[in-house]
C-alpha cells in the first residue's frame, strides 16, 4: 500500500513541486529544462496510472481514500481515487504530454509562464476526478478554469484576449449556475460530500425540499454543460480554441472540456442518475450537440474551428452514451473520452505542424499539402478514420461500445441516431481533408516542408497509438471483462 | 511433430500460427520488396514454417475444438479442425511452399514484387482460416478476404486495364453472394451456423435453394461455370505467378473443400437424386464448353485457363455423382489437378519470360533450347490428358466409374460427356505441346536466344513434375489413406482400376485424338493448327465465333441485364440524387448557415444560449417530473 500511498499524492504533489521549481531556479536554466520536466511529469502520470489500474485489478481494489492535510484521521478523506480517475488521468497524461511536445517548437515567448499554468492545470485536472465532495470539486475546477483563461490570452494577441473574455464571462454564468446548485443542496443537507446527498435528497416526500433538489440538478447540468462546451452552450468554445496557441487549444479541446465537464457531468449522474429526467436531459443535449457541432464544422474555414466544432459534436456522443445510465455506456463515455483524446490531439498536431511550417490555417487557402508533408497528412487521415469511426482504429470500437450502450439499455433509437450522425463527422472531416491536403498543391506552397522534431515525433506517435489501440482493443475488452467491469 | 502439435492445440495459438504467422510474413515479404534473394529466402522460410504446421496438423490425427474469444460482445470464432480441414491444410501449405518459391522467383526484379507477394501471403492466412472455422460466418469473413487479395492481385500492374479485375470481383462477388444466402437459409433450417452442428440436412423444400446457393458459392470460387469466365481474361493480363497460384492450385482447393463439405456432411445427396444429377449436369457442361474453348486457343495462358475451368469440371462430376467413389475421383483429381496445372501454368510462365510472348503461333520447336522445360511439359501433359500411369488417369478413371455407376437414367451421357473432355483435352495438349516443342526450331521476332537458366523457376517446376509420377505409382496413398475420411468407402479404390474395359476405351479415346491429331497436322501443316478442323468444321464455326465474342459468357449477360435495368434505375435514380445532391445539402448548409449566424460572436448571445440551454433542462425535468 506504500506504494499506492505516495503515487497518487505524487500525482498531486509532483506539479506543485515543478511549479515551485520553475520558479526558483534560475531563467535560464529553467527555459531550458522545464518543458522537458513537464514532459517527464507527464510520462510519469501516464505510466503510474497504467500501473494502478492492473494493480487494482489484481487485488481486487474498487478504491483508495487519502487526505492530504491530516493523515492519521481515518474519517477525513478527501480524495478517493477509483480505476476510472485512473484511466482519465492517463488520458490527461497523454494530452498533456502531446501538449508540451507541441510548446517545444511553438512556444517562444512565456515558455516560464507556460510551465507554470500548465502544472496549476494539471493539479487541477487531477484535483477534479480524485475529489470526493462537490464542494473540492468545484475548487479544482476553478483552478482548471481560470489557468485556461490566463493561458489563452497570455500571448497578448487581440484575437486571444477576445476569446479568452469571452470564455470568461460564459464561463462565469456556468459557474454562478453550478454554484448556485450546490447552494440549493447545502441548504438542505450541510454537506457535499458524495456520499452523503444523492439518494436521501430525492427520496423525500417533501415536496419543496424535492423542488430544491430539482432545481439543484438542472443548475449542475448546466454548469457543467457549459465546461463541456455541450449545445446550446458552447458558444464561447470555437471562439476560445482558435484564438489560443496550438499548444494551449490541444490542452482545451483535448482534455479539459472532458474533465471540467464531461466528469461533472459522469458525477451527476452518479449522484442523481436515478432520476429519470437526467437521462433524458443528457439524451437531448448529447444528440443536439452531436449533430449541430457537426453541420456547424462543415461551414468552417479555419482548421483549428473545424476542430473545436468537432468537439462540441463529439462531447456530443459522450453525453450520449452517459445518457444509457449504465456502466457499460460510461466504459464507453471512457473509451471514447481516449479515443478523442488521442485523435483531437493529432488533428491539432497537425494545425501546428502547417501553422509552423505554412504560416495559414484558413483551409481555402491550403491544398496539395499530401505530397510536401507526409507524415503530417497520413497521420491526419488516420485521425479523420478514427473519428468517422471506421474499424479498426480505436475511435470505431468507443463508438460501436456506444452504440452497444445506448442498445442494450433500450435506447434503440438513440442508438440509430447515434450510428446516423457519423455520417455528418465523415461530411466535415471530408471536407477538411480534401482541402488541405489532397488536390492541387495551393500557390506559394512550394516550399513547405514536413514538420520539425518533435511535432512530427508527436504525430507519428499518435497515429501508432490510435492504430495500436484500435487492434489491441478486442483484448482491453476482453481485460475490463475478466475485471468485471462490464 | 507432437511438440508442434502441442502447441497449436489451443484455438488462440492455432490462429496466431496459421493465420497471423502468415501476415507476420506478408509484411516481412512487402518490406523485402525488390530485394529479390531475401524475398525469396523469405518465402522459403515462411513456406517451410507453414508446412511444417500443416504436416503437424494433419499426421497427429486428432482434432482441435476451441472457441476463440475476439471480444465481449460474442464475436467468438469456432475452431474446428478435423482430419478433413487439416488435410486441407497441409495440403495448401505443401502446394504452397513449392509454388510460394516459384512465384518469388518469377517476378525477380519486377516493381510490384512486394507487394504481389504480400497479397499472397494474406491469401495463404485467409484459405488457412476459411479451412479452420467451425462457423460459416467467420469462414464466409476469410472466403472474402479472398477475394479481397485476389482483386488486389489482378489490379497490381494493370491499374489502366482493369476490366479483367473488375469482372473478376463482379463474378467472385456474386459467388460470394450465394454463398452468404446459402449459409442464411442453411443455418435457418439448420438451426445452427456451425457447420459441426449442422448435419445430413434434406435438400427439400427451402434446403433446396440453401443447397444450390452454397455449392455455387464453393464450386463458383473454383472456376465452375457460370462462374468461370473471368479466368480466361485474367490469363491475358495478370501475371503467371498469379495464375499458377489463385486458379491453379489455391481456390480449387478451398472451392472443392467446401464443395465436399457441403454434399457429404451438411446435406445428405442420395446418388441418383435430383441434386446429385443438378450438380452432375453442371459438372459436365462446365467440362465440355470449356474444354472446346481451350481447344481453339492458340496462347498458352489462355488455353490453360480453359482447362483449369474444365478440369474443375471433371471434379464436380465426381462429386456430384455422391458415390464415395465419385468423392475420392473428385479429391483425387482436384489433388493432381493442383499439382499439373500449376506445374503447367509456371512453365508458361516461364516461357514468358523467356521469349516474351506465350502465343503459340510465334515460337515452336523449342525442345533443344529448352529440354528440361520440354520434358516437364510432356509429364504434366500426360498426365492432365489422362495417360495410363500418370496421376491424372487414376483421377479421371476413378471419375468414370462414379459417371457410370451413378443410380440415374443419365449416366451413360454423363460418361459419354467425360470421354468427350478427355478426347478434346487430350487433342489440345498434343497441339500444344507438339506446337511449342517438336519441328523446326522457331523463336519470337525480338528475341534472339532463348535458354532455360534460372534455378528457382525450374525447380518448382520439376518438383511438381516429380509429382504427377509420383501420385500415378502411389496412387493409393492419396486414394485410400488421405481421402478415405471423406469418401467414407470400405472398399479399396486405389490401385490400378478394375475394370479393364473402360481403361480399353479411354487409351481408344486417346489413340483417337492421336489420330485426329495427325490428321489435323496433314491437312494443315502445323500442329499448333492442328485443330483448326474441328474449330472452322460447319455449326461448329458459328458458335465458335459467337463464343469467342462473349456471347455465352454469363458476366456479359449479367451487363445486358444491368443495363436494362439500369435504365429503369436511372429515372429513380434520378429522382433519389436530387433529394441527395440538392435538397439533404441544401437543408444543412441552410441550417449550418443559420446557426452559423447566430454565432457571430456577441456575447450577449452567447449568455442567451446558456440560458436557453438552462430553460429547456429545466422543461425536460419538469415534464417529466410533474
Amino acid at each position: 500500500m506504500n506504494m499506492l500511498n505516495l503515487t497518487v499524492h505524487a500525482m498531486l504533489a509532483l506539479p506543485l513541486v515543478v511549479l515551485a521549481a520553475n520558479n526558483l531556479l534560475a531563467k535560464q536554466t529553467a527555459r531550458k529544462i522545464a518543458l522537458y520536466v513537464c514532459a517527464a511529469v507527464a510520462f510519469f502520470q501516464i505510466a503510474s496510472s497504467v500501473t494502478l489500474f492492473v494493480m487494482y485489478t489484481r487485488y481486487g481494489i474498487t478504491h483508495y481514500d487519502f487526505n492530504i492535510f491530516d493523515p492519521g484521521q481515518v474519517s477525513a478523506d478527501y480524495f478517493s481515487v477509483n480505476r476510472l480517475d485512473l484511466f482519465l488521468m492517463v488520458c490527461i497524461g497523454i494530452v498533456v504530454f502531446v501538449s508540451v511536445m507541441l510548446a517545444l517548437e511553438t512556444i517562444k515567448d512565456h515558455k516560464r509562464s507556460y510551465v507554470n499554468l500548465l502544472m496549476c492545470l494539471l493539479l487541477g485536472m487531477n484535483g477534479m476526478v480524485m475529489a470526493t465532495d462537490l464542494f473540492s470539486l468545484y475548487v479544482f475546477l476553478e483552478i482548471v478554469g481560470i489557468t485556461s483563461f490566463v493561458m489563452i490570452a497570455m500571448f497578448r494577441s487581440k484575437v486571444g484576449l477576445e476569446g479568452s473574455f469571452k470564455y470568461l464571462v460564459v464561463s462565469s454564468l456556468g459557474i454562478v449556475l453550478l454554484l448556485s446548485g450546490l447552494a440549493l443542496i447545502f441548504m438542505q443537507t450541510g454537506t457535499l460530500d458524495f456520499k452523503a446527498i444523492g439518494e436521501s435528497l430525492l427520496d423525500t416526500q417533501d415536496s419543496s425540499r424535492r423542488a430544491l433538489t430539482y432545481s439543484a440538478v438542472v443548475l449542475m447540468i448546466s454548469g457543467f454543460a457549459v465546461k463541456a462546451g455541450a449545445v446550446p452552450f458552447h458558444s464561447w468554445l470555437p471562439d476560445a480554441h482558435q484564438s489560443a496557441d496550438t499548444a494551449v487549444s490541444v490542452l482545451l479541446s483535448g482534455i479539459v472540456i472532458k474533465i471540467a465537464g464531461i466528469y461533472g457531468l459522469i458525477v451527476v449522474l452518479d449522484l442523481f442518475g436515478s432520476l429519470e429526467a437526467v437521462r433524458i436531459i443528457y439524451q437531448v443535449i448529447g444528440l443536439v450537440s452531436t449533430i449541430t457541432g457537426a453541420v456547424l464544422a462543415a461551414r468552417q474555414h479555419h482548421f483549428k474551428r473545424i476542430a473545436a466544432y468537432s468537439s462540441v459534436s463529439q462531447m456530443g456522443y459522450i453525453i450520449l452514451a452517459l445518457s444509457s445510465g449504465t456502466t457499460l455506456g460510461v466504459v464507453g463515455a471512457a473509451a471514447h473520452i481516449f479515443s478523442h483524446a488521442i485523435f483531437k490531439s493529432t488533428l491539432f498536431s497537425n494545425a501546428a505542424a502547417i501553422h509552423e511550417e505554412v504560416g495559414v490555417l484558413d483551409v481555402t487557402k491550403l491544398g496539395g499539402l499530401e505530397k510536401k508533408m507526409p507524415i503530417t497528412a497520413f497521420s491526419s487521415v488516420i485521425a479523420f478514420l478514427s473519428t468517422a469511426g471506421v474499424p479498426p482504429f480505436c475511435g470505431f470500437w468507443s463508438k460501436l461500445l456506444i452504440v452497444i450502450a445506448l442498445w442494450k439499455s433500450g435506447d434503440t433509437v438513440w442508438a440509430g441516431a447515434a450510428l446516423a450522425a457519423s455520417i455528418f463527422t465523415a461530411v466535415y472531416f471530408l471536407r477538411l481533408q480534401r482541402k488541405v491536403f489532397f488536390g492541387k498543391l495551393a500557390d506559394g506552397m512550394q516550399d513547405v516542408r514536413e514538420a520539425k522534431n518533435s511535432i512530427g515525433f508527436i504525430e507519428a506517435a499518435l497515429t501508432a497509438v490510435t492504430v495500436g489501440a484500435g487492434l489491441l482493443f478486442p483484448f482491453a475488452l476482453q481485460y475490463l471483462q475478466t475485471a468485471g467491469i462490464i | 511433430m507432437n511438440a508442434v502439435f502441442e502447441l497449436l492445440s489451443t484455438g488462440h495459438n492455432l490462429l496466431l500460427f496459421t493465420v497471423g504467422l502468415p501476415v507476420i510474413f506478408a509484411f516481412a515479404v512487402w518490406a523485402a520488396g525488390k530485394k529479390d534473394i531475401l524475398r525469396t529466402a523469405v518465402t522459403a522460410v515462411a513456406g517451410i514454417v507453414n508446412l511444417i504446421f500443416g504436416c503437424a496438423l494433419y499426421f497427429a490425427k486428432a482434432e482441435i475444438a476451441d472457441t476463440v474469444k475476439m471480444t465481449g460482445f460474442g464475436l467468438d470464432i469456432d475452431i474446428l479442425t478435423d482430419e478433413f480441414s487439416a488435410l486441407f491444410i497441409f495440403l495448401t501449405a505443401a502446394a504452397f511452399s513449392v509454388i510460394g518459391i516459384y512465384c518469388s522467383a518469377w517476378l525477380n526484379s519486377k516493381k510490384y514484387a512486394g507487394l504481389f507477394m504480400f497479397y499472397l501471403f494474406i491469401s495463404l492466412a485467409m484459405i488457412n482460416g476459411a479451412f479452420m472455422c467451425d462457423s460459416l460466418g467467420a469462414m464466409l469473413f476469410f472466403w472474402e478476404g479472398l477475394l479481397c487479395t485476389l482483386f488486389g492481385m489482378l489490379l497490381i500492374n494493370n491499374r489502366e486495364n482493369y476490366k479483367s479485375a473488375v469482372k473478376a470481383l463482379t463474378l467472385s462477388g456474386i459467388a460470394d453472394l450465394l454463398m452468404m444466402l446459402g449459409i442464411i437459409i442453411t443455418a435457418y433450417i439448420g438451426g445452427s451456423s456451425n457447420m459441426s452442428g449442422l448435419s445430413g440436412l434434406e435438400v427439400k423444400g427451402a434446403g433446396i435453394a440453401g443447397f444450390a446457393c452454397l455449392m455455387l458459392g464453393a464450386l463458383g470460387k473454383s472456376g465452375c461455370m457460370p462462374f468461370h469466365s473471368w479466368i480466361p481474361e485474367a490469363a491475358g493480363s495478370a501475371p503467371a505467378a498469379f495464375m499458377a497460384a489463385f486458379p491453379g492450385a489455391l481456390e480449387k482447393l478451398l472451392g472443392i473443400y467446401l464443395g465436399v463439405r457441403v454434399m457429404t456432411q451438411i446435406y445428405s445427396v442420395e446418388s441418383g437424386s435430383a441434386a446429385s444429377i443438378a450438380v452432375m449436369t453442371l459438372g459436365a457442361v462446365t467440362l465440355v464448353c470449356a474444354v472446346a474453348m481451350a481447344l481453339i486457343q492458340k496462347d498458352m495462358k489462355k488455353l490453360l485457363s480453359y482447362h483449369a475451368v474444365s478440369q474443375v469440371g471433371y471434379m464436380v462430376l465426381g462429386l456430384g455423382s455422391a458415390l464415395p467413389v465419385g468423392i475420392a475421383g473428385a479429391l483425387f483429381h482436384m489433388l493432381n489437378n493442383v499439382i499439373y496445372k500449376s506445374a503447367l501454368f509456371m512453365i508458361a510462365g516461364f516461357m514468358e519470360k523467356k521469349l516474351g510472348t506465350t502465343d503459340l503461333r510465334s515460337f515452336s520447336g523449342l525442345f533443344k533450347k529448352m529440354p528440361v522445360t520440354a520434358v516437364c511439359f510432356t509429364v504434366c501433359g500426360f498426365s492432365i490428358a489422362g495417360v495410363p500411369g500418370f496421376n491424372g488417369f487414376f483421377s479421371k478413371e476413378l471419375i468414370f466409374d462414379a459417371a457410370l455407376e451413378s443410380h440415374c437414367k443419365l449416366n451413360y451421357l454423363f460418361y459419354a460427356l467425360a470421354l468427350v473432355g478427355a478426347f478434346m483435352t487430350a487433342v489440345s495438349f498434343l497441339k500444344m505441346g507438339r506446337g511449342a516443342f517438336s519441328g523446326k526450331e522457331q523463336l519470337p521476332e525480338k528475341v534472339k536466344t532463348a535458354d532455360e537458366k534460372g534455378l528457382l523457376l525450374k525447380l518448382p517446376i520439376i518438383v511438381m513434375s516429380a509429382l504427377c509420377v509420383v501420385f500415378g505409382i502411389f496412387n493409393s496413398v492419396a486414394v485410400d489413406g488421405w481421402f478415405a475420411c471423406a469418401t467414407g468407402a470400405e472398399e479399396k479404390l486405389g490401385g490400378w482400376p478394375h475394370s479393364a474395359l473402360l481403361v480399353i476405351i479411354s487409351v481408344c479415346v486417346l489413340l483417337l485424338a492421336l489420330a485426329d491429331h495427325i490428321y489435323g497436322c496433314k491437312k494443315t501443316g502445323k500442329p499448333i493448327n492442328a485443330a483448326d478442323h474441328i474449330h472452322y468444321a460447319p455449326v461448329l464455326k458459328q458458335i465458335y465465333s459467337a463464343a469467342e465474342k462473349g456471347r455465352f459468357d454469363p458476366y456479359n449477360w449479367i451487363n445486358g441485364i444491368a443495363q436494362g435495368f439500369s435504365f429503369v434505375c436511372v429515372k429513380i435514380e434520378q429522382g433519389v440524387s436530387f433529394v441527395y445532391d440538392r435538397a439533404i445539402p441544401g437543408i444543412v448548409k441552410k441550417t449550418g448557415d443559420m446557426l452559423h449566424r447566430s454565432d457571430n460572436g456577441s456575447l450577449s448571445r452567447y449568455l442567451a444560449g446558456v440560458l436557453l440551454g438552462v430553460a429547456v433542462a429545466a422543461v425536460i425535468l419538469l415534464s417529466k417530473v410533474l
